[in-house]
């Protein structure tokens, strides 16, 4: 009788981890945002005067408990072989909530349509306002006036798919902080897989989104295939965290370039892009100013400074103010560096010790962030012409904290939202 | 963070009720042998089915291999008590597919794995054996398309089997087992049906 009890109970056991070790799976995708009277022929896109009168930090009146109390708005672009695309960003004091909207003018209203999402959960859903003539759509279009005091977006929003029937209303303030300037640095090209962001970590298609979450700069990961050709990619290995599943395993340095364009897509669907279509849609279609080269490779590192000093020359001819950096994470890297012919003139971002940044001459110093504030040696290294960037700070009271108690001229996060709202928001 | 309750619940309960029957005395001692330690050896051979759909993204046109060969052989101490426990190792292929690559050439991945498994057994009916345990598999990815690369990484996993033998002599058996092979890094594991050789070939 016991051994029969016995058989059941491990047919139990095995019959119960199988079915427990099937994972969740989880998404936040980008809702549905299509609006009718948005799309229609004669909504037209907003001239620059009136995207400038919307920027400004607002107090939330109405939706607060999903956005928080105040928000910054800032609009960011990105450049289409068609069009340029305009994007508001509402950057919100609660923590890691954003809201991201297009703008249009509608005979004497102005809509603005998107969506919204907390990076902390998987919470989105629809944003869409409209804001009429008589609630100050008639002064926003008036190229004569200045920014309103008083102005209030009211609009609606959704949780998911549903259609927007929440209220939510912004009250401005006061203009965007632009004291003194911070670079913004969104990690992995513009967020992390992991975050469930609307495209892959390191891939073409979140480097054009980086600016949308309020980022200045990226920082992308750089490997080499087994051919020598440099591409973005983080991890050590293929894996499924990363790559849609096929099979591929091991290190991304044993296979060619051709054989991973051709047969690995990452979790989106992207292709992993190689340093210089990074480098393209950087220049090409953003406006972003600063690139941080994450060096993950142990190797010959000649390529990477050519590439570096190509497109450095084209941003140059463009008149685009942008800054391409190797960055030096380890000793291995650093011993890399060391052999490129003159390497201290190769603009650098050392994460290692004030020593090794004086013996690179990098650019930019970058201490991980529990360091410290290290008040003192970020003097010494901003005395010496440095500038000094802290990773990776994600934790709002810590972009806070560093922000304002910390003398930074950048910051590395996985959510360059919460870090430009602190910026922004800044009195 | 739900699911997490229920997970830990069921753990604590069936662990529980495993500790209940494992202190009844038919449980944890057999009956007395002579010579009451031995060490077997278990030598298994046969197929492999693979069941997921995923590892063979549509995009390449997979024509997906899901049945492989399995072998695999293992060491168990069989000490004055009703658990066993041993090592095991083989080689496993756990699929393979022809592809078409984006440029209309044509390839062939398999990814194929050496389990190293710690493994504990119980007999819970006369000839009959439940076999479990954790480890690492050291997989590796055969690649053919555009050259040929092979790529290896060390994946954890466990796996988790039954084994009916009829012993042909004291000392050799032979039997039929059926067993789940699972690598962390693929996700999902590959099915087993095997014929086995038992051979008890140390008793002290």
């Amino acid at each position: 009788m016991i051994k029969d009890l016995n058989i059941k109970v491990w047919i139990a056991l095995i019959a119960m981890c199988t079915f427990l070790s099937c994972k969740k799976n989880y998404v936040a995708p980008v809702p549905d945002t299509t609006w009718q009277i948005f799309n229609t022929s004669t909504a037209k896109k907003l001239v620059t005067n009136t995207r400038n009168k919307l920027e400004g930090i607002y107090t939330i009146t109405e939706g607060s408990e999903v956005f928080g109390v105040n928000a910054a708005l800032s609009w960011s672009y990105t450049i289409t072989e068609a069009d340029t695309l305009y994007h508001l960003s509402m950057f919100c004091e609660k923590q890691v909530v954003y809201m991201i909207c297009e703008g249009k003018r509608l005979d004497s209203s102005i809509l603005l349509n998107g969506y919204w999402r907390n990076m902390l959960n998987t919470e989105t859903g629809i944003v869409r306002f409209n804001i009429t003539s008589n609630s100050g759509a008639k002064e926003l279009l008036d190229s004569t006036t200045s920014p309103l005091q008083g102005l209030t977006l009211s609009g609606s929003f959704g949780i998911g798919e549903a259609e927007p029937t929440n209220p939510v209303s912004l009250q401005y303030q006061r203009p965007l902080y632009k004291g003194s300037p911070l670079e913004i640095i969104a990690h992995r090209g513009g967020g992390r897989t992991a975050d469930l962001l609307p495209a892959s970590e390191n891939s073409a298609e979140i480097i054009k989104l980086a600016s949308r979450f309020g980022a200045t700069g990226i920082e992308i990961d750089v490997r080499l295939t087994s051919d020598g050709v440099p591409v973005l990619y983080h991890d050590g290995t293929l894996n499924e965290r990363l790559i849609q599943k096929n099979g591929l395993i091991g290190p991304i340095e044993n296979y060619s370039y051709r054989q991973l364009t051709d047969l690995v897509r990452l979790i989106k669907g992207e292709k992993i892009p190689t340093l210089r279509q990074a480098l393209d849609v950087v220049l090409y279609q953003t406006n972003l100013k600063f690139v941080w080269l994450d060096t993950k490779y142990d190797g010959n590192m000649t390529l990477q400074r050519e590439i570096l000093e190509e497109y450095q020359q084209k941003a140059i001819a463009r008149g685009r103010d942008l800054s391409i950096n190797i960055g030096i994470p380890d000793e291995m890297v650093l011993k890399n560096f060391k052999k490129l012919n003159d390497f201290r003139s190769i603009p650098s971002i050392c994460e290692l010790s004030p020593q090794d940044v004086t013996e690179t001459n990098a650019a930019i110093w970058a201490p991980r962030w529990t360091l410290g504030l290290q008040p003192e040696e970020t003097a010494r290294m901003q005395t010496a012409g440095r500038k000094v960037f802290v990773w990776t700070l994600d934790v709002p009271e810590n972009i806070n904290k560093y922000f304002n108690e910390g003398n930074f001229n950048g910051i590395l996060s996985n959510y360059p939202s919460s870090v430009a709202y602190f910026y922004y928001a800044k009195q | 963070m739900q699911n997490n309750k229920y997970f830990v619940f069921l753990v604590l309960l069936v662990l529980t009720t495993i500790k209940v029957y494992s202190q009844a005395e038919d449980i944890t001692s057999p009956p007395e042998r002579e010579k009451p330690y031995a060490l077997l050896l278990f030598v298994s051979g046969g197929l492999g089915y693979f069941p997921s759909n995923q590892g063979a993204p549509d995009y390449l046109q997979p024509k997906i291999s899901r049945i492989n060969a399995v072998s695999t052989a293992r060491i168990m101490w069989k000490p004055d008590h009703r658990v066993k426990v041993g090592l095991e190792t083989g080689y496993v292929t756990f699929y393979s597919y022809k592809l078409t690559g984006e440029s209309g050439k044509q390839g062939k991945v398999s990814l194929n794995a050496v389990p190293i498994l710690l493994e504990f057994s119980v007999s819970v009916k006369k000839h009959f054996n439940l076999f479990a345990g954790p480890g690492v598999y050291i997989l590796n990815t055969n690649l053919d398309y555009e050259g040929k690369t092979i790529s290896k990484k060390v994946s954890t996993g466990w796996m988790g089997a039954a084994a009916y033998t009829w012993p042909l002599s004291k000392k050799v058996s032979i039997g039929t087992e059926a067993k789940w092979l699972y690598a962390s890094e693929t996700t999902r594991g590959v099915f087993g049906v095997q014929l086995q050789m038992v051979y008890k070939f140390l008793k002290w």
